[in-house]
């Protein structure tokens, strides 16, 4: 006989006045790990929140272990013992891991707090999950995985029988990916219960037993991950997407007679050993850290932060001072929140690295009123007008994308450009991103989870402990693992030909 | 601090005549203020109760108002038939005396009876007296053997089973076993039609087979969900149509879950059978409202709600050619004690 988790029964629930989750239907069971695959954003924060707290239903019942908890007629504002961990850390920065799993813990009421017995304390845990973890480390020098593990642990030892992973793929990389998987399987046979919130079926079916299809509020349909599903319902959702990638037309660079858009030669600094790279013009590479050791050493470096010891970097043939140099653009993750300036105007915003370019922008309003008229057509003729924090999240997206190509540089490197966008903002993405390149600007993608990156690339480098492990063309992205996100689309084109159309 | 008024306009009239008499109380401390200098002390003990009053306002008359009214607006969007009864106070008698006779009005016996009756009358319409479908059906089964046509005798015989238990049993609970059987029967006639293009599945879990098997649900409640996905979802698909049956129980649940792999819907026909789904109140409420398609659905979930509470009924998943899974939550009901104790099913 089966045990119920959690149960949300038909949950109409509605935020001023706004449905966000419509006849929503979930239910996990003891032991289990459930997917949710969210195809677009509609309902995923009220979830999130409803599952936190028991707040007001327009209609529906929640029973979380079998107790009816939140109910359409009566909802009494508690919060349940769900663990939720988010991509962003829900950890005390300064206080230790120890202290983050036992003193925040609710109903935890010593006064005087020994510090050698929490430590010892928390070592079965620790032990139990086979990471190398120290109880005294600081919540603030932890990576994502280790994040990620001390915030389990934290949520088993608070008694939460259902955790919830938001997006763990997007923070870790493939290799820690495998390692968190199994200590998932490990707690679910112990009778835990796991919500794996993934934006890609292929990553999905490798942990949980079954997926749910969320679509504008709505489970639309719940898959078991044994069986090989129906390609309309591994494609639901992404149809429109998977035809722009496979009828999109760019001649793809060849990269042997020019001079290279930027090349690494023996680039040593950091976490970073005799890493060689060549970026052609026109050419997009996804550099994919296996153990998410290199991503934050390669954008302080292309940012000025850092110096190389070793090696050399060049772009346009010559060697770079990053310092203050624009011929290269970092387009940092999520950059709607982090490279957008809500006190500058839009004109502002869009034009601060063009100084380069049109020396006069800033003295002579000419330059700038050319602008705006050039590019009214691409943006809308509305949005220069609009404060930034009035903008909508896509016109927020253009509004960065078209800085990068009116600065015009000769590489953007986008740091994992699709974590934590819906459908329809990685198609807004991609296409973007194909701008750039049509352009002529080399892409540059650090990722640690390949996300959608595989859409647009032309080559993917796989780097592990700082080395270059493997390098794949187009022709060989079939090969990869299945888990791999666009695995099935190059499976399903012409092995060693490029899909039709491109 | 809970208190517990049986009508909110009484609250109310108290409520007002205190605060006629701080309003008194002011006047008069003020009055003395201007005579006798000894009004700080009335002023700040009527201005404390004058607070205390607005709080008592608030937990007493504005929030249970709100919430009444809540359960009214979704009583009246066809949510549920239930609400009226648990909005907690009455505006006033009369109210009370009006929602006493809704509530009379739709009172769940009351409609299953009434719901019997439209299928008495139904059956009376249209001139069923079984005794003569099956002698009949018999005939023809017996016809059918002399003339040495096997696959005629065997269908009749499965239309007289099926008809026998769809007409005859006027329970209103049945095995799950049972209901199984009737589902496999309807199948074995529908592939008459179809042949080997339609396969049915029933999967369950065999250390619970046993348990489950012996549940009693409502009559009826397979079948016409069956049916629905061989009309509404493999009939219109080309090749194969795979029909399944999981059933599945927890400690106080049982959950079936009826899937086709025919065409499905889109998500806002979906959204839009779910609702209809929900507001099982409105099928009530509005009889001459026509819909297409669903309608087994959503009489199959009416039936539930009736016998067993909104809690439990029907909801339905679905992807465009993908398939559709109709997902039935009932209570775990496994013997006449339990059915006795459900003052409907009694």
């Amino acid at each position: 006989m089966k045990e119920e988790v959690l149960r949300m029964d038909r949950i109409t629930y509605q935020e001023q006045g706004v449905t966000e989750l419509n006849h929503f239907c979930l239910d996990i069971d003891a032991g289990e790990i459930v997917g949710l695959i969210p195809i677009n954003d509609t309902g995923m924060a009220a979830l999130i929140r409803l599952l936190r707290q028991n707040l007001p239903l327009h209609y529906g019942y929640v029973y979380y272990r079998g107790k009816l908890i939140n109910h359409w007629q009566k909802s009494d504002g508690s919060f349940n013992r769900i663990g939720i961990i988010e991509s962003r850390s829900g950890l005390a920065d300064d206080l230790t891991v120890a202290d983050n799993v036992f003193v925040l813990r609710q109903g935890f009421k010593k006064r005087i707090i020994n510090r050698k017995v929490l430590n010892r304390q928390l070592e079965p845990f620790l032990k139990e999950t086979g990471v190398n973890l120290f109880a005294d480390s600081c919540a603030r020098e932890l990576s994502a995985f280790p994040r990620f593990i001390t915030e389990l642990v934290k949520a088993v030892v608070a008694g939460c029988r259902l955790i919830v992973l938001m997006e763990p793929a997007s923070v870790i990389s493939d290799t820690r990916l495998e390692s968190l998987q199994q200590i998932l399987r490990h707690y679910a046979a112990k009778g835990f219960s796991f919500l794996y919130v993934s934006r890609h079926y292929e990553e999905a079916r490798q942990i949980c037993t079954r997926a749910a299809i969320m679509v504008n509020g709505q489970i639309a349909k719940v898959v078991s991950t044994a069986d090989t599903p129906p390609e309309t319902l591994r494609c639901f959702g992404v149809e429109a997407y998977t035809q722009l990638v496979r009828y999109k037309e760019r001649p793809r660079p060849s990269g042997s007679d020019t001079i290279p858009a930027m090349e690494m030669k023996g680039l040593t600094f950091g976490h970073i050993h005799s890493l060689e790279l060549s970026l052609a013009q026109g050419e997009c590479v996804v550099l994919q850290d296996l153990n998410n050791h290199i991503v934050n050493d390669l954008i302080a470096l292309f940012s000025g932060g850092r110096q190389t010891t070793g090696g050399e970097l060049r772009v346009g043939g010559k060697v770079l001072k990053p310092s203050r140099s624009r011929e290269i653009a970092v387009i940092q993750q999520q950059p709607t929140q982090t490279m957008l300036f809500p006190e500058l105007t839009y004109m502002d915003n869009l034009c601060f690295t063009l100084d380069h370019r049109l020396p006069n922008i800033w003295r002579r309003s000419a330059p700038r009123a050319s602008v705006r008229h050039e590019f009214e057509t691409m943006l809308g003729s509305k949005v220069f007008d609009q404060p930034i924090e009035a903008l909508t999240k896509p016109e927020k997206y253009d509004l960065v994308y078209t800085r990068v190509l009116l600065q015009r540089p000769k590489v953007a490197v986008c740091v994992q450009p699709f974590m934590s966008a819906d459908v329809e903002q990685r198609m807004q993405i991609w296409t973007l991103m194909e701008r750039l390149l049509e352009k002529g600007i080399s892409v540059l993608i650090l990722a640690v989870n390949l996300a959608d990156s595989l859409s647009l690339a032309d080559r993917l480098i796989r780097v592990r402990d700082g080395k270059v492990q493997a390098v794949y063309g187009r022709e060989d992205f079939a090969s990869l693992p299945s888990s791999a996100p666009w695995h099935d689309f190059w499976a399903s084109t012409d092995k060693g030909k490029e899909p039709d159309g491109l | 601090m809970k208190m517990k008024f049986r009508y909110l306009s009484h609250l109310v009239f108290g409520l007002a005549a205190v605060q006629a008499v701080l309003v008194l109380l002011l006047v008069a401390s003020c009055v003395l203020a201007t005579r006798q200098g000894a009004w700080p002390m009335i002023m700040s003990i009527t201005l404390v109760l004058e607070i205390g009053l607005c709080f008592a306002f608030y937990l007493w008359v504005i929030r249970p108002y709100q919430r009444t009214e809540r359960m009214i607006s979704l009583f009246l969007e066809g949510y549920s038939l239930t609400s009226l009864d648990n909005s907690g106070v009455s505006l006033s008698p009369v109210n009370e005396r009006l929602t006493l006779y809704v509530k009379e009005e739709l009172n769940a016996n009351r409609l299953l009876k009434l719901s019997k009756r439209q299928a008495q009358y139904r059956a009376l319409q249209n001139q069923i007296n079984p005794h003569f479908l099956y002698n009949t059906l018999e005939s023809i089964r017996s016809e059918a053997l002399v003339a040495g046509l096997n696959s005629v005798a065997d269908m009749t015989e499965a239309l007289a089973v099926f008809f026998r238990y769809t007409i005859s049993k006027v329970e209103n609970l049945v095995t799950v076993e049972e209901e199984l059987q009737n589902c496999e029967t309807y199948f074995s006639i529908q592939q008459y039609r179809f042949g080997p293009r339609l396969k049915l599945s029933i999967e369950c879990a065999p250390e619970d087979k046993e348990e489950i098997y012996r549940c009693r649900i409502p009559k009826l409640t397979l079948q016409p969900i069956l049916e629905n996905g061989i009309i509404h979802g493999t009939e219109f698909k080309i090749g194969a149509g795979m029909l399944t049956v999981q059933l599945e129980r927890t400690e106080k649940l049982l959950t079936i879950l009826v899937s086709d792999d025919g065409v499905g819907m889109d998500e806002f026909a979906l959204a839009q059978l779910n609702e209809r789904l929900d507001k099982s109140g409105r099928a009530f409420q509005e009889d001459k409202e026509e819909h297409t398609g669903g309608v087994a659905l959503v009489n199959v979930n009416n039936r539930i709600h009736l016998l067993f509470g909104e809690e439990f009924g029907l909801h339905v998943f679905s992807i465009p050619m993908a398939g559709t899974d109709v997902q039935i939550t009932l209570p775990i009901i496994t013997s006449n004690r339990e059915m006795l104790a459900n003052e409907v099913l009694s």
